[in-house]
């Protein structure tokens, strides 16, 4: 059995059934695609396993646990960490804190520590500190680490929201289009960096992504969602010559579209 | 018996003053979002401008012509309209798009404006006309405008006197206004092309200025209207108590926030919601006053909004939004 | 400042200084208030400061609901009197009760214990109150949580009017103690007072609201409050509880207004009276947040103190003081919408960092 178990999950929105019967079974260290068509149910996914919504059927387990039921911020905390497609930085705070803010859930301090300013808030202060800085530079952040964060170009914000969920310390990442709205070079480098970081934190990665250059490239397996149900899943070659995928891709956008997500 | 018919009477009488008021609360957050704190305001100058033309017009003493009372309501409504117009104009359409928390300080300012400049000191500007304004400081009392002999009187026990029931002139021109009033509206939001541009303006502005429609105008009109029936429900009040407090007293915005109250209660942003809301508050806070302690009124109202939100945020007649992520 | 330290280890004398020092700063303020300036400016100066102290204890009290996590609270005047009211019958009633004679209008240094006693016991109430309140923002957002806020407000406003008038002296002794929380002097409200808030006092305690709400504001925990305001559902992504952060924050904040409340209360020339802390006086204090800037602690002092003094010096012309202030209000929303230091404290804003010479604004 995989890390993240992910067996029959489902929700309708009134009578748009969104995901069906969805299943999934990551081992660890997996770089796993997940693409599909516009409307096809994949952010709506992500969002289910990380308890945005409480699925109508299935389970989600994380390792021996099961998340059902769990609020979002207790699966976060238990190391299911996720990107969002329409940015959702905390703007106005530097860059600095959006990833300090991340670090919260592993602190080890008390508000009284804060108030009096104990030696242990400062230690934790300068760890958390240290730990944050770490992250930008693997993100090139590091140097705009002051700015607010609504400054960063396009391409900083999406890799701003890669570097806060990895301050989680997560088992899983979750990535929803994490290249859309970047320009090629961003793209090459965000492939590296995509899984440079898998490997240096023993990450399992889910990444939602309608760049098929990118997806083929980096991804070990794909699963193919269309109208909340999964159509096909396999490695990139068996994907790319699946009639069933063709022709979903067909009847809805072309294949390589390189600027979804900004709707 | 007697108790519960006298305080069903009162209660849909008061119940439909704050049907009035919350229309106008509930027609602007629909469309702009926001609490327009001013529009108790406007309430409260409905009623001493609806004063004011009775002033006027000379309307002081008993022998007054019969369409007075239509006089005073049309004339105050107009007033309040034009108002209601202005204060879109120049306080929030500047704020369009603005964070709501502006929008709502700039209400409240708006609202400190009205109720301060209403009872300036100085008569002396319009005095001369016999136009008293501003108001001044001090509460006033209102001439009634109809017969005060009951239109109706009854005794439900005729061998006790204390059983007697008065229905009078006010009561059925407060509950004739307001319920007329009300059907207009209804007609006008569900029935004309201008209320179903309203409509759509409420439900996503956006999508509506791209089909053609003009919001600004749209809003202006809301504005119109919802003054429009402040000011009427202003001037039924003042009949139905015949007295006046000056116009920065507390009282104006607390007879305010329980109509915004109703407005929530029924769902805010539906109109008919507003209608029932208002009738609700008003019975409860008459049957509460009638069996329980009149001094406790405000709690009635304001302890059946925490419940009513806890249990159904989004009002009795409203639907929920779920954010989308 | 946590940027600047970063990678470099502080010498155990930075370390203190850092944690005791803006306690030591709140010590000499409060001291110079207390034996230079208040004697230096006369009593009616006095008073104007220790009203400024109070609006500063409420503005950034309310600063760390409205400001912070961005909730929407407009009934905090009623936090303030549930500690106003707290406090009072606490050195009221005790003072009756432990020294037996008639409560000290005039106060006198015996009786500190007491009021310390009060304010702490006035805040710890208000608390609890805010914990209540807070408990409806787990389901309600933005203006519906606005109205519960200012629906409590009143509601309390109401049940003080309903109380019974104060009873003598002698029947308090004897009265036992379960029966005096319900005569509170009712719609008259709560007379005799004993007078012990002076600049000592008052700026003692702004001064403690500051540091802790700045201390909290540059902490962990204060960030988690932030990112709820920045964005509740990436803030939930991230591990933060959302919920236990606002009920926090309004636990402090109507703990903090409830010592506001109990300064109040035991002021010279103030009456304790349910129709003073009604919803006016929270929108009150929601304007001094909002022109200020919401979150901006420094923002919240200035403002705080311009409008205290502001109807002071508008007294000449009373009759068209509310009408400047009114004016006042609606010209900064349209101009200048984000407040005076929007979400910044003043130290942070580009102009001022440049007049300081640091690192520059980029
Ligand atoms: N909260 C919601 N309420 C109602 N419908 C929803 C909600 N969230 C998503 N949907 C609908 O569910 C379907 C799937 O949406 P989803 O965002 O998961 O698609 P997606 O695969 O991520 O598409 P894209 O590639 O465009 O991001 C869409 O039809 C969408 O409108
Ligand atoms: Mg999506």
């Amino acid at each position: 059995m995989g890390l993240l178990d992910v067996q029959g999950v489902g929700i309708a929105f009134g009578g748009l059934k969104a995901v069906q019967d969805f299943r999934l079974d990551l081992p660890k260290g997996a770089l796993q695609g997940l693409i599909g068509p516009n409307g096809a149910g994949k952010t709506t996914l992500f969002n289910l396993l990380t308890g945005v919504y409480p699925p109508d059927t299935g389970t989600v387990k994380l390792g021996d646990r099961v998340l059902n039921g769990l609020k979002p911020h207790q699966i976060a905390q238990a190391g299911l960490a996720r990107t969002f497609q329409n940015i959702r930085l905390f703007g106005d705070l530097t860059v600095l804190d959006n990833v300090k803010i991340a670090c919260w859930s592993r602190g080890w301090t008390t508000t009284l520590d804060a108030l009096l300013r104990t030696p242990r808030f400062r230690a934790e202060e300068n760890a958390i500190t240290t730990r944050s800085m770490e992250l930008l530079q693997i993100f090139e952040l590091d140097k705009r680490a002051d700015e607010s964060a609504r400054f960063l170009p396009y391409g900083g914000q999406r890799r701003l929201e890669m570097a806060r969920a990895l301050a989680l310390d997560p088992k899983v990442l979750l990535l929803d289009e994490p290249a859309a709205g970047m320009n090629p070079q961003e793209k090459v480098a965000l492939r590296n960096l995509i899984r440079d970081v898998r490997d240096r934190f023993g990450l399992t990665v889910l990444l939602i992504e309608h760049d098929m250059g990118l997806v083929m490239e980096i991804c070990e397996r794909i699963t193919v969602l269309d109208h909340g149900v999964v159509i096909a899943s396999g490695t990139p070659i068996e994907i790319q010559k699946n009639p069933a995928v063709i022709e979903a891709y067909l009847g809805a956008s072309p294949v390589a579209d390189a600027s979804p997500g900004a709707h | 018996m007697t108790k519960l018919l006298q305080a069903s009477m009162d209660g849909v009488a008061v119940g439909s003053l704050y049907a009035l008021i919350a229309l106008g609360y509930t027609m602007v957050y629909g469309i702009l979002k926001f609490i327009n704190f001013a529009h108790s305001d406007v309430f409260m100058l409905g009623a001493w401008f609806s004063f004011a033309i009775c002033g006027f017009l000379g309307y002081t003493t008993a022998d007054h012509p019969v369409y007075a009372a239509l006089v005073a309501l049309i004339g105050s409504m107009a007033m309040c309209g034009a108002l209601g117009f202005t204060i879109e104009r120049l306080a929030y359409r500047p704020l369009r798009g603005a964070p709501r928390i502006n929008v709502l300080i700039t209400a409240i300012g708006v609202s400190l404006l009205l109720e301060n400049v209403g009872q300036l000191n100085s008569n002396k500007f319009l005095a001369e006309y016999g136009i008293k304004f501003p108001f001044g400081t001090r509460p006033t009392s209102v001439p009634l405008l109809l017969p005060d002999q009951p239109l109706l009187s009854f005794a439900l026990d005729s061998a006790h006197p204390n059983t007697l029931v008065n229905v009078l002139p006010v009561d059925v021109l407060v509950i004739g206004v307001a319920f007329t009033l009300m059907a207009l509206l209804q007609y006008l939001v569900f029935g004309t092309s201008l209320g179903r541009a309203m409509r759509a303006v409420s439900y996503d502005a956006k999508t509506a200025s791209l089909m053609g429609i003009d919001v600004d105008r749209v809003v202006s009109i809301t504005f119109v209207i919802g003054s429009a029936l402040a000011a009427a429900a202003g001037f039924l009040y003042g009949q139905k108590l015949q007295s006046l407090r000056q116009s920065a007293d507390g009282l104006w915005v607390l007879l305010g926030l329980k109509a915004f109250v109703a407005a929530v209660v029924g769902g805010v942003g539906n109109v008919r919601g507003a209608m029932a809301g208002g009738l609700m508050i008003g019975l409860v806070e008459q049957f509460g006053a009638a069996y329980l302690s009149t001094n406790l009124r405000d709690l009635y109202v304001f302890s059946l909004l925490i419940v009513v939100l806890l249990f159904k945020p989004e009002g009795l007649l409203g639907k929920a939004v779920v954010e989308k992520v | 400042m946590s940027l600047a330290s970063y990678g470099k280890p502080a010498s155990p004398a930075v370390v203190a200084v850092d944690a005791l020092g803006p306690f030591a700063g709140v010590a000499v303020l409060v001291l110079l208030m207390h034996f230079v300036i208040g004697p230096a400016v006369g009593p009616y100066y006095a008073k104007i400061l220790v009203d400024i102290a109070i609006s500063i204890v409420l503005a950034v009290s309310l600063n760390v609901v409205n400001g912070f996590t961005g909730q929407f609270s407009i009934g905090h005047a009623a936090f303030m009197a549930v500690g106003g009211y707290t406090a009072a019958a606490i050195t009221y009633f005790g003072t009756v009760k432990i020294w037996g004679g008639l409560p000290l209008v005039h106060a006198d240094p015996q009786g500190w214990g007491l009021f310390v006693v009060g304010t702490v016991a006035g805040a710890l109430v208000a608390g609890l109150f805010g914990l209540f309140v807070g408990l409806p923002s787990l389901r309600l957002r933005g203006d519906y949580l606005a109205l519960v806020t200012l629906g409590f407000g009143e509601i309390v406003r109401v049940l003080l009017m309903q109380t019974g008038s104060i009873p003598d002296p002698k029947v308090i002794a004897e009265a036992p103690l379960y029966t005096l929380p319900l005569k509170l002097g009712g719609s008259l409200g709560f007379g005799g007072v004993p007078t012990y808030t002076n600049l000592f006092w008052a700026w003692l305690w702004a001064g403690l609201t500051l540091v802790i709400v700045y201390r909290l504001k540059a902490s962990t925990h204060g960030r988690a409050f932030l990112s709820v305001r920045e964005d509740e559902i990436a803030a939930e992504a991230m591990g933060i509880p959302t919920t236990s952060v606002k009920v926090r924050a309004f636990v402090l904040s109507a703990a903090l207004a409830g010592i506001a409340g109990a300064l109040f209360a035991h002021e010279l020339g103030t009456t304790l009276n349910p129709k003073e802390l009604g919803f006016q006086k929270s929108f009150e204090v929601v304007i001094m947040v909002v022109l200020g800037g919401m979150g901006s602690l420094s923002g919240a002092v200035l403002a705080a103190a311009v409008l205290t003094v502001l109807p002071e010096v508008l007294r000449e012309f009373s009759e068209y003081r509310m009408i400047v202030y009114a004016l006042i209000l609606i010209l900064v929303m349209l101009v200048r919408p984000q407040g005076l230091f929007g979400i910044h404290e003043v130290w942070e804003l580009p102009v001022v960092r440049r007049l300081l010479g640091g690192r520059g604004p980029k």
